[in-house]
């Protein structure tokens, strides 16, 4: 009776550890995925609609403010069917490739320049966005209207400010990277801007003008941007010697510097040979000083 | 669609950082609890020394320069952008971190080959091995590619994948960082963490043990006596 428990409780030992050597790496694991997403849960964060609006939109649209990059949104849900509009907002590439009419005539109106994604826009954000956006239109002055910029005509002394505001020898007040790390434009330096962003030489035409490109540089609404700046925003007195500066560069004539890429490539290679040669040179007796002489040696030893 | 990419995102930028982690860390622990003695780089260089030179040299002062580099940028952003504030400065800090960003994809290069080539390396080279190399090469090409087409990397690192990197850290992911950055971008981002996961299980744990006394110790030299063969 006594022997017949112990083998019980043997294998039960047994049991145990088969078991947890079977399934020890995957249960860790697993565990580990469901304390992380249990820690950390999916959701976008909560902002409230207005402040969405004003991050997200307001660079590019105002509420009864006219027209910006895109179209004065007063009354926008009076011109196109609500479920039309969101399914537009959800992904306004995807509408024009489709060749939808309304969406085609929007791009021709934007000169091109297509709505880019929105970031954190689900169907119900979007759907509260309307909401805001009729409200807003109902009222005689939306708090959305835009932001009243400066006409006065630019000076040497902006488009100056605005040169060394993009290349970073003047420091943005609010402490943002200055636009050289990731944008470039004609006649900058020598190896030119950076590449991750688009090249800024037309974008003032490619906006529309002053007044939207102020607009826009108030919140920039890019993905990659937009984190960014929201934490450092340009400072009002930084937009209008900025827009003065992509103004000029715009009217700069002259070879662009698409070749600076291969300029930059081509001085890390001959950098990396450089580097190459030098080692064999510090490193020149690496074979022969100490181990081959040895080798040798004990060779000759063996042989006598 | 959109849903499902949502997803995919949250997966790749603010989980599989921290399933990274934790395997590295558990990995790491449990392989020197268990098997102390395999940390080690598994060193060849007794098999092939005259090749061996040529991809591990270039790979080593390469990659730990590369890594320094990306451990500055996360550390002190502020002055990294304050000293890229001047273009010439930043042109000067470009160049020297491509010139060994190509330094490390020469030696890594010169490793495959050299290990491909020769039967003796090739007998001692295990499946983790190859998976190692191939994640190294697209994590190090990814890098030069990146530096590159996406000028100018040391700015927005500063700007972007540094904020990222500590929103990690502090528990508190924001991937807003870098959602819209360029595949090539998040192709580095993602094998980072790949390469960090499959780091226990490779001989890349001889990062955790490096021989730091070889720098100040006395030289030592290893002498060969061998017996005379019995003849006849």
């Amino acid at each position: 009776m006594e022997r017949s428990r112990d083998i019980r409780i043997t294998r039960c030992r047994r049991r145990v550890v088969i078991s947890s050597r079977v399934l020890g790496g995957p249960v860790w694991l697993v565990v580990s995925v469901l304390a992380v997403v249990g820690v950390f849960p999916l959701s976008a964060q909560g902002q409230e609609t207005a402040a969405y609006y004003k991050q997200n939109c307001a660079s590019c649209h105002t509420i009864g403010g006219g027209r910006l990059v895109g179209p004065d949104l007063k009354d926008v849900s009076k011109r196109q069917d609500r479920d039309w509009l969101v399914r537009f907002m959800l992904n306004p590439q995807a509408m024009i490739d489709r060749g939808d009419p309304y969406a085609k005539q929007i791009l021709a109106e934007a000169r091109g320049v297509v709505m880019p994604p929105v970031a954190g826009l689900s169907r119900d954000r979007a759907k509260l966005l309307l909401d805001l956006i009729e409200a807003e239109s109902a009222l005689e002055k939306s708090q959305f209207e835009g932001v009243k910029f400066s006409d006065r005509p630019f000076t040497t002394a902006d488009v100056q400010l605005g040169r060394d505001l993009f290349r970073g020898t003047a420091k943005l007040k609010n402490g943002g990277p200055p636009c050289i790390s990731c944008h470039t434009v004609r006649g900058l330096t020598l190896l030119g801007g950076g590449r991750l962003g688009v090249d800024l030489t037309k974008v003032s035409e490619r906006i529309g003008g002053r007044k939207p490109l102020s607009a826009w540089l108030v919140s920039p609404a890019t993905v990659t941007m937009q984190p960014v700046f929201r934490a450092h925003p340009l400072d009002a007195e930084e937009i209008l010697p900025l827009v003065a500066y992509f103004e000029d560069a715009a009217k700069q004539v002259g070879d662009d510097d698409s070749v600076a890429p291969l300029a930059f490539f081509l001085m890390g290679l001959g950098g990396m040979v450089l580097v190459l040669g030098l080692f064999d040179v510090l490193w020149k007796n690496r074979f022969r000083a100490v181990r081959r002489p040895l080798v040798a040696g004990g060779e000759m030893r063996t042989s006598v | 669609m959109d849903n499902a990419q949502h997803y995919f995102d949250q997966l790749m930028f603010g989980v599989a950082p921290y399933l990274a982690l934790i395997i590295f860390f558990l990995g790491t622990i449990q392989r020197y609890r268990s098997q102390a003695f395999s940390y080690s780089s598994l060193s060849s260089q007794f098999l092939e020394n005259q090749r061996h030179f040529w991809g591990m040299v270039p790979l080593h002062y390469g990659i730990l320069v590369v890594l320094l580099g990306h451990v500055i940028a996360f550390m002190f952003p502020r002055q990294l952008l304050a000293w890229n504030g001047h273009p010439v400065r930043l042109y000067i800090l470009e160049i020297s971190a491509l010139i060994f960003g190509l330094l490390t994809l020469f030696g890594l290069v010169s490793t495959l080959v050299r290990r491909l080539s020769f039967n003796k390396i090739r007998t001692v080279t295990s499946p983790a091995d190859i998976v190692l190399h191939l994640l190294l090469l697209v994590q190090v090409g990814s890098g030069v590619y990146v530096a590159v087409s996406h000028s100018w990397g040391s700015s927005w690192f500063a700007a972007s994948a540094s904020p990222y990197l500590w929103s990690i850290i502090t528990l508190d992911p924001d991937i807003t960082y870098v959602l819209a950055m360029p595949f090539a971008v998040k192709l580095h981002i993602v094998n980072a963490y790949l390469v960090i996961g499959f780091f226990p299980f490779t001989r890349l744990v001889h990062i955790l043990v490096i021989p730091n006394p070889y720098l100040w110790r006395k030289p030592q030299v290893v002498r060969w006596n061998r017996e005379p063969q019995a003849r006849g």
